[in-house]
């Protein structure tokens, strides 16, 4: 007859007792589950839905502190000197961000609208649509000339979008967006040393009847009379690029798009061009050399153009290629708060990463509010479990100090009394909790559900209504986050009882009845068994 | 006979209502083995305090006490209580969710003493020997009367397999006859298994029977 199995008889026999502390636990156990599986299912269905946002950081200006901090200039001297020093992101940053492993690739992207040689050498791919009809009426590009007077002339539409990155990879072919489908993307050594190579569209390619190798022509401008008054020749904005790469997309622009008709030959995405920013530069330089030097010519006056420093030159490349930011993509949406946390102390005080969380943490709002009522009453009710069952076992041991006292008068150590105590506490506990387990189970989805409904009708939340109400195409968007809503957040929330939540029970359970048992603990091991025996003769 | 307990110059005092009160003043006394011995005393003498002090449940203010010539503080109280003696109680002190055979076997758990395989069985049997049948073994003690209950009790001291037996008024709760009966097991206890028992009383009946009387008075013990 060991303390194990004495705990057992006892819990067997005293049946009234063992239901009522049952029934307690039961309560308990039903209260910490919903708890439990509410504060559970808000912070899944915040993961779940972080998931499904793509890993983006953007490391950019911070403005409003640039702002703020020009405010509080007074001398318009050293205000116009602060200007003049505009904060820039740092490469060094994004080179020290690629270092670390979360990082998968970097997006500091320029767009530009660029044609084909005089000759329309590469035809763009047509979408057939009315704009395409409409190409010569596209209005007057105006300037200045020597004498003042305004002139103008036709403008000429350009037909291909080129957008070009300063890091190899873009964020747009490792999500699937865009794929290769012969020859590679552009690497670190060409955009070093700034090669004419691009990659196109497939349905370019067999437009222009164009393979991997072989070279296309590009003007990155149309020869305007402003052009040709600055000196500049066709062999300046010309250039030979070598194809090394052919993508496919899964954005078509189709007919059942509100825009397509109205479409520019390059805002169809078949007719945009990769290549690296450096190549760009290289592209545009010859032209925009000869065009600052007639503007310096022009306008002797002109600090600006006076300043060898502005003059485009390879010298001055990475001075002139300003990023305005740097869209980092990492390897796991869920990486993205720490690794801003990370970084964030280790940028100048006007550039700043972006999680780009607020929207997804305004929605998540009536969530977090849920999981930390939830995670308040799990702690208010084990609290209070511990307070009532520490004082249902220290007022059972008064009735108890009979047998407490015949325990330790044949010899039973005080260990082994209180050690019967603590099974005939968990014994009753793990019934309860199991009973709670399956109630649980069946009631907390329907409160979890009902809370969450009260909740966000509590919480105001208003999700904004897209004024434009159909599939606006902008190729100059870079935008890269993704799109929640609180629906997107609401489907992922499941109340269930997981295994890990009954773990949690149960080890919660056995925790709320050693504490309980501490202080009754200290009662027997204060009994005397003489005086318990005297008492009772 | 060879000596199984002995008392050295034992003395034990309380403090009560800001007095001191000496119960027992440099007490000394030898227990033979196998001989029942009864302690006799008015109320309030002390008898049941030195029955604490030499069962182990409490220590007396100075002196010793040696158990087979060894000094119980060496041995341990709790060791003591659990492998040398049994206590009989004058209210049995039987654990009430437990079977009459239940708490005998609870006595045997504890000790460190070798006991007889099957202890179930010995259980059994050590409760027929004192009149308790099987059907009535498996019973709650509480539905047992006061005589079945003291001598579950007496069964339950011998369950441990030890030779040093005390008992509080065990017959105080008794009729004649239950007593006599009582009586009559701890001398057979003592004679033929050559246990020693000690039994504190006010009963002359139980005095009588006993091999020994000794009187405790003035914090001392006398032999009677």
């Amino acid at each position: 007859m060991n303390f194990i199995n004495r705990a057992f008889k006892n819990v067997t026999r005293r049946l009234s007792k063992t239901i009522l502390l049952v029934l307690t636990f039961f309560l308990i156990g039903n209260l910490v589950i919903i708890g439990l599986g509410i504060s559970s299912a808000s912070k899944s269905a915040k993961i779940l839905t972080r998931q499904k946002m793509r890993a983006v950081v953007t490391y950019q200006v911070d403005y409003e502190k640039v702002w703020r901090y020009a405010d509080t200039i007074e001398d318009e001297d050293e205000l116009q000197k602060f200007y003049e020093n505009y904060p820039r992101v740092k490469v060094e940053d994004v080179t020290e961000f690629l270092k670390d492993e979360r990082v998968k690739m970097a997006n500091s992207i320029s767009s530009n609208m660029w044609y084909s040689d005089e000759n329309n050498s590469l035809d763009f791919v047509h979408l057939g649509n009315t704009r395409e009809e409409n190409m010569d009426d596209t209005g007057q590009s105006c300037w200045y000339d020597e004498s003042g007077a305004m002139q103008c002339e036709t403008y000429k539409e350009p037909i291909f979008f080129v957008k070009s990155n300063m890091y190899p990879g873009m964020i747009e072919f490792e999500d699937g967006d865009y794929q290769i489908v012969s020859g590679r993307f552009y690497n670190q050594d060409e955009i070093d040393n700034g090669s004419m190579v691009c990659v196109i569209s497939q349905n370019l390619a067999a437009t222009n009847n164009v393979t991997v190798g072989d070279e296309i022509v590009l003007a990155t401008s149309y020869m305007s009379t402003y052009m040709k008054q600055s000196g500049v020749e066709a062999s300046d904005i010309e250039n030979s690029f070598e194809v090394i790469g052919i993508y496919s997309h899964n954005n078509p622009l189709t007919p059942d798009n509100s825009n397509y008709d109205y479409a520019s030959p390059y805002e169809n995405p078949d007719n945009m061009i990769f290549m690296p920013s450096t190549t760009v530069y290289m592209a545009q330089l010859p032209a925009n050399e000869k065009t600052f030097d007639y503007y310096a010519q022009m306008y002797p006056e002109e600090e600006y153009y006076q300043n060898p420093d502005n003059r485009p030159s390879i010298e001055n490349m990475d001075k002139n290629m300003n990023i305005d930011n740097v869209t980092l993509l990492l390897d796991d949406p869920l990486n993205v708060d720490q690794f801003v946390e990370d970084h964030q102390n280790s940028l100048s005080q006007f550039t700043s990463l972006d999680a780009n969380n607020d929207e997804f943490n305004r929605l998540a709002k009536p969530l977090d509010t849920l999981s930390m009522y939830a995670n308040f009453i799990v702690w208010l009710v084990v609290i209070n479990a511990i307070v009532i069952i520490t004082l249902v076992t220290a007022l059972t041991l008064k009735t108890r100090e009979y047998e407490i006292g015949v325990l330790l008068s044949v010899g039973a150590s005080k260990l082994k009394v209180i050690a019967q105590f603590f099974i005939e506490l968990a014994i009753v506990a793990i019934i309860g909790f199991t009973m709670a387990v399956v109630s649980g189970s069946l009631i907390s989805r329907q409160i979890g559900n009902k809370v969450l409904e009260a909740q966000i009708a509590s919480s105001e939340i208003n999700e904004e209504e897209d004024d434009y109400g159909y599939n606006y195409i902008d190729p100059w968007s870079t935008d890269y986050t993704t799109d929640i809503t609180l629906d997107d957040l609401v489907s992922e929330y499941e109340v269930t009882v997981s295994p890990l939540i009954i773990a949690e029970i149960y080890i919660l359970g056995l925790g709320i009845v050693l504490i309980s048992v501490i202080i009754p603990s200290f009662m027997i091991m204060r009994y005397n068994p003489k005086k318990i025996l005297m008492n009772q003769n | 006979m060879s000596e199984i307990l002995k008392l050295e110059n034992i003395n034990y005092s309380y403090i009560d209502g800001g007095y001191e009160r000496q119960i027992l003043k440099d007490l000394s006394y030898s227990f033979e083995q196998g001989k029942f011995y009864t302690i006799l005393g008015p109320s309030g003498s002390g008898k049941t305090t030195l029955l604490s002090i030499i069962a182990g449940l409490d220590t007396p203010n100075s002196g010793e006490i040696w158990f087979e010539g060894k000094n119980i503080k060496e041995i341990g109280l709790h060791k003591f209580r659990r492998n040398a003696i049994s206590i009989v109680f004058q209210q049995y002190n039987l654990i009430s969710y437990l079977t009459a055979v239940e708490n005998v076997l609870l006595a045997m758990s504890e000790t460190d003493n070798e006991l007889p395989k099957g202890r179930k069985n010995v259980a059994y049997n050590l409760l027929q020997r004192f009149g308790i049948v099987r059907s009535k073994a498996d019973r709650m003690v509480n539905q047992l009367s006061g005589g079945e209950q003291q001598r579950v009790a007496i069964a339950r001291s011998l369950a441990s397999n030890v030779n040093l037996i005390f008992a509080d008024e065990p017959t105080g709760n008794l009729d004649t006859a239950t007593e006599k009966e009582i009586i009559g097991i701890f001398k057979e206890l003592s004679h033929e298994f050559g246990k020693t028992i000690i039994v504190v009383t006010h009963s002359d009946t139980v005095s009588a029977m006993s091999d020994q009387r000794i009187l405790l008075k003035d914090g001392k013990l006398t032999d009677l």
